[in-house]
């Protein structure tokens, strides 16, 4: 899938990840495509919560090892 | 995000200092959380915990497995989180409020009352 933005969180530590992707994601426009690759071992379920509270639309989530690349659409 | 959203508040009572790292770290793990999901956030030091509240305290607290305190308390505060500071904590501590950071804010009992009761959730540390 291809993304507007990509932004690697990889070796940071929760709650970084998320906190990277929401300042991000803030300053995109409405419909843009967000990646987001970390490897926290709770960033997938971390960044399906995160688009659940936060109305945004989580696209695709890729895996490649213990890589995992999220693909967030700004609502 | 819903107006609803907007308006809920969590309110994290801290009460562990530097001598625990893990404990002292992880509310601010989850306030920034918070913060980034559009949830207000508000941290409350109380016992040893007030030692975090201290000018250059936070840069000397690492927890294994967590951001470095300091990292979580300056995010904190940029997302505009609020950090209250129990005054008869620090006055115990013979702490004068002038070696707190200047975002603390010293709280009694009846303001930390109101923000408990005008929070969604409280959690204790």
């Amino acid at each position: 899938m291809q993304a507007d933005r990509s932004l690697d969180c990889r070796g940071m530590a929760c709650p970084m990840p998320i906190v990277k992707l929401s300042k991000a994601i803030k300053e995109m426009s409405q419909g843009q495509i967000l990646a987001v690759s970390a490897d926290d071992p709770g960033f997938e379920a971390d960044v399906r919560a995160w688009c659940e509270t936060t109305g945004n639309q989580l696209k695709a989530l890729e895996s490649e090892g213990e890589i995992r690349t999220a693909y967030i659409a700004k609502s | 995000m819903s107006q609803a959203q907007e308006k809920q508040k969590i309110l994290y009572i801290a009460t562990h200092g530097p001598g625990d790292p893990e404990r002292a770290t992880l509310p601010f793990v989850l306030a920034n959380a918070a913060l980034s999901m559009g949830v207000e956030a508000v941290v409350a030091l109380q016992g040893d915990a007030v030692w975090l509240g201290v000018k250059g305290t936070a840069s000397h607290v690492f927890a294994g497995g967590l951001p470095p305190l300091q990292d979580l308390l300056d995010g904190f505060l940029e997302l505009g989180g609020r950090l209250l500071v129990c005054s008869p904590c620090i006055q115990h501590r013979k702490m004068d409020s002038q070696v707190l950071i200047p975002q603390a804010q010293v709280v009694a009992a009846a303001t930390l009352t109101s923000e408990i009761l005008t929070a969604k959730a409280v959690l204790n540390y």
